[in-house]
């Protein structure tokens, strides 16, 4: 390319260079002032360059480290930032580690009111995303490949038009969010283009809490949560104990309440088994139509002036009874009391948890404004949206929201009115289902790329600031929506910074107030005040008459929103991909969950092919076995069976659901039927075998049998008799772990957070087929009982136990695992051979190998999510649990320095830290007074596989699950 | 009168170790002669199916190397699978050899001249073949060096409480004296190979491995001294070598390896193996070369009666397995024994095991079994298959139901175990054809004393 520098008598070297054409170089200045017309050249060009620059080089915004703010960033020391997660609109807190500028860490923030430390899967794995090379890089406009000006062009002459129309035929779309500068940006968009609608749309159900509270209060209004006062909670499908987005705070609280003697009680009324129906005292299995009947039979025992609803509806008598005596134990309870509804249900039982929280005077739960813009976001106001764009009504359409062609229920066929529409723009992260079939398609920044601000889920501002630069051209949601008023070259740090500082009434004192803000995350003190509106009970008793008495015969279908990949948007990581589902350990898939009984009835076993079908053509799914299930109806999980060809790594995996749901019942419908394919399919499920065989293993006992239980575990701990003297632990550290199977709701967070801190690789569904995934962490989960169709469920994380007397040290030809003096089973990477003896000779197998060269098979983008403290493993290699023997050190190093002990509590392993239920306590076993040896000096200590004599290092507290003594 | 008690004598007599009457002479030419003819079609058909077969095991190795073990069907909880079955099933085969070179020459059983060649050969090429499943198997095969006790740089020495270590040296201790056993046997024999060739070429190379042996006095004294020190020294190695490969398993905590009972029994599989290899592959043999004089009936019927002897040993190991697991009343043992053998999802290699190993040998109470020599290669197939079925139950049952219930998972072979299983059959196969084509199958020398003796005895005999 000619420079329009390069001048005209240029120096040479050689004859060759002198013919040559001109290559551009630093050396060669210019021979004389450029004209006018190059200075505009020039001026323009740096304009273009300063524009899309600010994508390419570190940006000049001043981010803040979280609490350690050293004069200048040391290599090798990372750095923790706070900054949010919005994956529900609302804010959680995060605290994410940067190493070398890069996050390699994502953890819950300890202050921030949503996480209080604790973290979802989702939040964790959003890092692996950020490093994803199939995102889209650039701005395409129909495929092809444009610049952010190109847009900004456009923009400007399409707002030129818009605005002569206010607005007419201007619509968004956009993702549900809680951000007072979004906010505001609609409003100023409202004030140019008055005509424009704004709608939101997710898959996750938002419509029904809105509708629900709209019955019993006449107004918008969101159920706030508060566990730690609870006493007695009945869940009706509500699943506050998965490790989804806002369920941190919840889990927190609850976990708390499950400690004996003084503990809450659970009851779950669902159709699938959940991870909250796992955790449940009791649990009744009801078929999906019958959920809202069963809640609004319990309003009608609790207030009496809906007593007409107790007898209304038709149940058997253990339901009934389960019904009489969860009333009588919520009546009970009082102010302890809860009922929780779950998102999907019908928005008529909402207004009945109303009714019925209000009639017990709970204070575990309390209503607030809600924090989302728009609560209305679900099928119907997309369909609103649909009609018109189909109408050709919609000129411009502003996408921000996930991906609606794909999770469009089938009947609104949004791809179709996508087509009418003459300009869409569409803010993507992949290009995706919907990026195919819009016009401008932005790519988006990361999360961890972006700034921005949002609520949190009792309403603290929270502030979300970058870790990285945009590795490609993303740009945020602040940007794109200010490039239609002309303001595209403002970034979204300007408007934010500018946004918050016309909000403080001390200019002077801004610069100050604005740091802390960002270091810390957010502003404390700004929770939405909670409020308690009257319920009008006559509504919700209106409308509960006017619920059938009885459900339809037949087979049922229940959506549910993946625990792992959520709506679908997070189908191309590998860390979601492969975590096994907390309840069905299934990975790299979505499967057809049927009860035992139901799978009897239609002839179909495990694994089988089936075709689904629903007022519509057939979804192929395979059949997973699922006690706890209801009789009559089939699960399946929304997010898979993806098309798009940006994301290969979810591209045909699992089934799409959306040709089973239809926008007036997206999330169960009667009169789905069942056939059988003849065909097999190959289920990559991590556990195979879900009876503990009478063993002891996960211990699980009721409240009132604990004291024998204790009793019986008093031989399960201790050191085992032996020939040889033990090595002496006295001096020093004796680390060690306590796992409160109390406090753990199987939730899997722990299985991310290892899997981020300890670079352990995703090795694909094949591999995981065959029994080879990688996780050093897993949770396992065992049912009890006889009743194959109802189940209890007890589970076990479990990684390496650190036996001090270890099976899988003596057996290592090569010295590869041995014992350090604190007591840690080493593995020596360098010095493995791979024999796999140890693994053979560990009882727990808990060791992983390393089958393939599984690092090697990383982009180069991927491996900036490593922790750079931690090696990588090579092909033929064994590896497990270290205890985070990096973070280990990393504590002796500072207390070193500052000639000390390290403290208690100062090493967090990483399962420790991200686990939202404080499950798992890890310190030094030689301070009688620190958190782990008080914990494992409990009556409810034991030691998996006493009997053997390993001595583990890690202790398991008993569960003890708190029955009702009137439904024994 | 006289006449039938000397029928009914004959009948007693045990049958003859040579047939018909020879001499030096044709002994000599039966014995050795089929060295100098060209290959027949038989014999090259076999051979490049086994060349064939050969080929499977290197790309099995070359896949195995190039991309790492995980093409092999091993996982976790059974991470060891074909590799150790295989490894175990073939230095089981090779126990025949020692024993009936060694232990039966210190008890001077006669019979054992016929055959111990063939044995030893057979030993090694079975521990050639064992001995590359422990390498393979690891994860990074480039550095099995480790497993020696070497003064490396970085100052680690290998871990000596390990049971694998003591495999290195078990294994290499055994195969090295197996070598120079074999190799000690064949050196009359090559000596008169030497003598015997025709052209410069094979004089030249058969004069070579002969090392200047000219039959003196001399040579014979120092050869029997060797002889009998080298049989002194291998004895006990036919009972440490499978011993110490039982502690692979036997010194692990894992229920179903954890067994006291592992080293005899494991001991008298081997030989058991062993004997059943010899004859699968002698029943052949001595008919296609022409050796039925000096491999006769009596020689297959003592072999039938050890393996009678070892498969009574073995199936009363699995009685004390299942009955200690059951006497002890240990959770974890029972549910090995009783339930994942039994009942799992492996059982039908289980039952094949228990009616190869225990049902198929108790036929050899009966004379017309141990005589009927189609008979006896069925059979020595089938203990063969059993025995290779009951490392299967040992290795991948044990492993693949362990302590702890979530941890359970099935094992799925890959093409490349099975290449590998195959491959390794084939070499063995295509080693023997080459060792019968160009060496003697049988030890001439020692047959020809053993006719000198015979006669010698049948002599005295008459004498008296």
């Amino acid at each position: 390319m000619k420079l329009p520098l390069a001048g005209q008598s240029r120096p040479w070297r050689s004859v060759e260079e002198l013919q040559s054409p001109p290559a551009p170089s630093r050396e060669l200045g210019p021979a004389e002032p450029p004209s006018r017309r190059e200075v505009l050249q020039l001026l323009g060009a740096s304009a273009a360059l300063a524009t899309m620059g600010g994508c390419l080089k570190p940006p000049d915004e001043k981010i803040l480290p979280y609490t350690k703010q050293p004069p200048e960033v040391t290599p090798g020391n990372p750095l923790h930032y706070a900054t949010c997660s919005t994956l529900d609109g609302r804010a959680t807190g995060l605290l994410v580690t940067a190493s070398e500028g890069r996050p390699t860490k994502v953890e819950g923030s300890p202050e921030h009111p949503s996480s209080k430390g604790g973290i979802g899967v989702l939040e964790q794995a959003q890092l692996l995303s950020l490093y994803d090379p199939q995102r889209l890089k650039v701005v395409q406009y129909k495929s092809e490949l444009r610049s952010w000006r190109d847009f900004l062009a456009t923009m400007i002459a399409k707002s030129r038009v818009l605005r002569d129309r206010r607005g007419e035929g201007l619509r968004f779309l956009m993702e549900p969010s809680s951000s007072p500068l979004i906010a505001h940006l609609r409003q100023r968009l409202l004030e140019v283009y008055p005509r424009a609608r704004f709608s939101s749309w997710s898959a996750i159900p938002l419509q029904q809490i809105h509708d629900g509270a709209q019955l019993a209060f006449g107004s918008a209004y969101e159920t706030r949560i508060d566990l730690s006062r609870a006493q007695a909670v009945a869940s009706l499908d509500a699943d506050f104990l998965s490790a989804m987005p806002g369920n941190a705070r919840p889990m927190k609280d609850w976990a708390a309440r499950r400690v004996p003697p003084n503990m809450a009680r659970l009851y779950a009324v669902e159709a699938h088994l959940s991870v909250t129906g796992m955790n449940a005292d009791h649990r009744l299995r009801l078929k999906p139509s019958q959920v809202h009947r069963f809640g609004l039979a319990l309003l009608g025992r609790l207030v009496p002036r809906h007593a007409a609803l107790a007898k209304r509806f038709s149940f058997s008598a253990e339901e009934l009874r389960f019904a009489d005596v969860l009333a009588r134990d919520l009546q009970r309870a009082g102010a302890g009391a809860a009922v929780l509804v779950g998102a999907r249900q019908p928005p008529v039982l909402h207004a009945a948890m109303h009714a019925i929280n209000a009639a017990l005077g709970s204070s575990v739960v309390s209503q607030a404004k809600p924090v989302l813009h728009e609560m209305d976001a679900g099928p119907r106001a997309l369909r609103v949206l649909a009609e018109e764009m189909r109408r050709g009504a919609v000129d411009t359409l502003i996408m921000t929201a996930y991906n609606p062609v794909y999770g469009a229920t089938s009947d609104i066929n949004f791809a179709m009115a996508l087509s009418q529409v003459n300009t869409s723009v569409y803010r993507t992260l992949y290009a995706d289902e919907t990026a195919e079939r819009a016009g401008w398609v932005l790519p988006a920044a990361h999360p961890l790329e972006s700034w921005g601000d949002a609520r949190a889920h009792d309403g603290t501002i929270s502030f979300q600031q970058p870790l990285i630069a945009p590795l490609y051209a993303g740009v945020s949601e602040a940007e794109m929506l200010a490039a239609l008023f002309g303001e595209g070259d403002r970034t979204a740090y300007t408007q934010l910074r500018e946004f918050w500082q016309a909000r403080v009434p001390e200019l002077g004192r801004f610069d100050l107030t604005w740091e802390k803000w960002i270091a810390d995350g957010f502003i404390p003190g700004t929770a939405v005040k909670a409020e308690s509106p009257a319920v009008n009970h006559d509504a919700v008793l209106a409308e509960a008459m006017k619920v059938p008495p009885a459900e339809k015969p037949g087979l049922e279908i229940n959506v549910v929103a993946d625990t792992k990949v959520l709506d679908g948007r997070f189908g191309n990581n590998g860390w979601l991909q492969e975590l096994p589902d907390p309840v069905t350990k299934l990975t790299w898939e979505n499967a057809a969950l049927l009860s035992p009984a139901t799978a009897a009835e239609l002839g179909v076993e495990q694994g089988d092919l089936v075709d689904l079908t629903l007022r519509g053509p057939p979804a192929r799914a395979p059949v997973v076995i699922a006690p706890g299930h209801a009789d009559g109806a089939v699960t399946v999980a929304i997010g898979y069976g993806r098309r798009s060809d940006a994301e290969t790594l979810c591209k045909g995996i699992g089934f799409d659901t959306s040709t089973l749901r239809h926008s007036d019942l997206p999330w169960f419908a009667p009169g789905l039927a069942l056939v059988a394919t003849g065909r097999k399919a190959r289920l990559a499920q991590t556990q195979q075998h879900h009876s503990m065989e009478g063993r002891i293993i996960a211990v699980s006992a009721a409240l009132p049998k604990l004291r024998e239980t204790e009793e019986m575990l008093e031989e399960q701990r201790g050191a085992p008799l032996s020939f040889h003297r033990p090595w002496d632990y006295s001096k020093g550290y004796r680390w060690g772990m306590a796992i409160d199977l109390s406090r753990c709701t199987g939730c899997s967070s722990c299985v991310v957070a290892c899997q981020a801190e300890n670079n352990v690789p995703v090795v694909g569904k094949d591999r995981v087929w065959r029994s080879r995934e990688m996780h050093w962490l897993r949770v396992d989960r065992y049912f009890l009982g006889e009743d194959a169709a109802n189940p209890g469920v007890v589970f076990q994380p479990l990684m390496c136990v650190h036996c001090e007397s270890a099976p899988c040290e003596y057996v290592c030809p090569v010295n590869a695992t041995v014992h350090s003096d604190e007591g840690l089973n080493e593995m020596v990477y360098n010095r493995c051979v791979g024999t796999r003896y140890c693994s053979n000779n560990c009882p727990y197998k808990v060791r992983r190998f390393n089958f393939f060269s599984y690092t090697s098979e990383y982009s180069d983008q991927e491996k900036m999510a490593f922790n750079p403290d931690v090696t990588v493993r090579s092909r033929g290699v064994m590896e497990k649990c270290t205890y985070c023997v990096q973070r280990i050190e990393r504590a002796r190093i500072h207390s070193r320095v500052e000639g000390r002990e390290i403290r208690d509590g100062e090493i967090q392993t990483a399962c420790q830290q991200a686990c939202p239920a404080d499950a798992i306590v890890f310190g030094d076993l030689n301070d009688s007074g620190s958190r782990v040896s008080r914990l494992l000096s409990s009556e409810r200590r034991y030691d998996l596989l006493h009997e053997l004599g390993t001595r583990p290092r890690t202790g398991y507290l008993a569960r003890v699950m708190n029955p009702n003594p009137e439904l024994a | 009168m006289a006449e039938s008690a000397l029928q009914a004598r004959r009948e007693l007599d045990p049958l003859p170790l040579i047939e018909g009457r020879h001499d030096d002479g044709t002994l000599n030419k039966t014995l050795l002669d089929y060295v100098w003819q060209r290959p027949q079609p038989g014999w090259l058909t076999l051979f490049f199916i086994g060349m064939g077969g050969t080929g499977l095991l290197l790309a099995g190795i070359a896949v195995t190397l190039a991309k790492g073990i995980g093409m092999w069907g091993n996982n976790i909880p059974v991470a060891w699978a074909f590799g150790i079955i295989n490894f175990v099933w073939w230095i089981g085969i090779g126990h025949a050899g020692t024993l009936i070179s060694a232990i039966l020459l210190l008890f001077q059983q006669k019979w054992r001249t016929s055959i111990n060649r063939f044995a030893e050969a057979m030993t090694l090429f079975a521990v050639m073949q064992a001995g590359l499943f422990p390498v393979l198997h690891l994860g990074r095969p480039w550095f099995a060096y480790w497993l020696f006790p070497y003064p490396s740089t970085n100052s680690i020495w290998p871990q000596f409480k390990s049971p694998l270590m003591w495999d290195v040296f078990a294994v290499s201790t055994y195969f090295t004296t197996s070598l120079l056993f074999w190799y000690l046997g064949l050196i009359p024999d090559l000596a008169s190979l030497r003598d015997a060739s025709a052209k410069r070429s094979t004089r030249f190379i058969y004069g070579v491995f002969a090392i200047g042996w000219r039959g003196s006095a001399r040579h014979w004294h120092h050869y029997k001294i060797a002889y009998l020190l080298l049989a002194g020294l291998a004895t006990p190695l036919v009972l440490s070598v499978h011993t110490i490969v039982s502690w692979d398993f036997a010194l692990s905590i894992l229920p179903g390896w954890h067994t006291t009972i592992f080293p005899p029994y494991f001991v008298a599989g081997a030989v058991f193996s062993g004997f059943a290899m010899v004859l699968t592959l002698m029943v052949p043999a001595r008919r296609f070369l022409k050796l039925k004089h000096v491999i006769t009936l009596r020689h297959l019927e003592a072999m039938s009666k050890v393996m009678l002897l070892t498969g009574l040993i073995v199936a009363y190991g699995y009685l004390m397995e299942h009955f200690i697991a059951w006497y002890s009343g240990d959770e974890f043992e029972s549910h090995v024994f009783f339930q994942t053998r039994a009942r799992g999802p492996y059982r039908g290699i289980y039952y094949l095991m228990i009616f190869c190993n225990i049902v198929v040998p108790q036929s050899f109470w009966f004379p017309w079994a141990r005589r009927n020599v189609f008979y006896l290669w069925i059979a020595s197939v089938l203990i063969n298959v059993g025995m290779w079925c009951e490392r299967f139950v040992i290795v991948v049952t044990s492993l693949h139901q362990d302590f702890i219930p979530a941890n359970w998972a099935m094992y799925y072979p890959t093409w490349v175990d099975f290449s590998l299983l195959f491959g390794t059959i084939a070499f063995f196969g295509t080693l023997f054809l080459l060792f019968l084509k160009y060496l003697p199958a049988v030890a001439a020398t020692e047959l020809k004393e053993l006719r000198h003796e015979l006669e010698h005895e049948w002599l005295e005999g008459a004498k008296r």
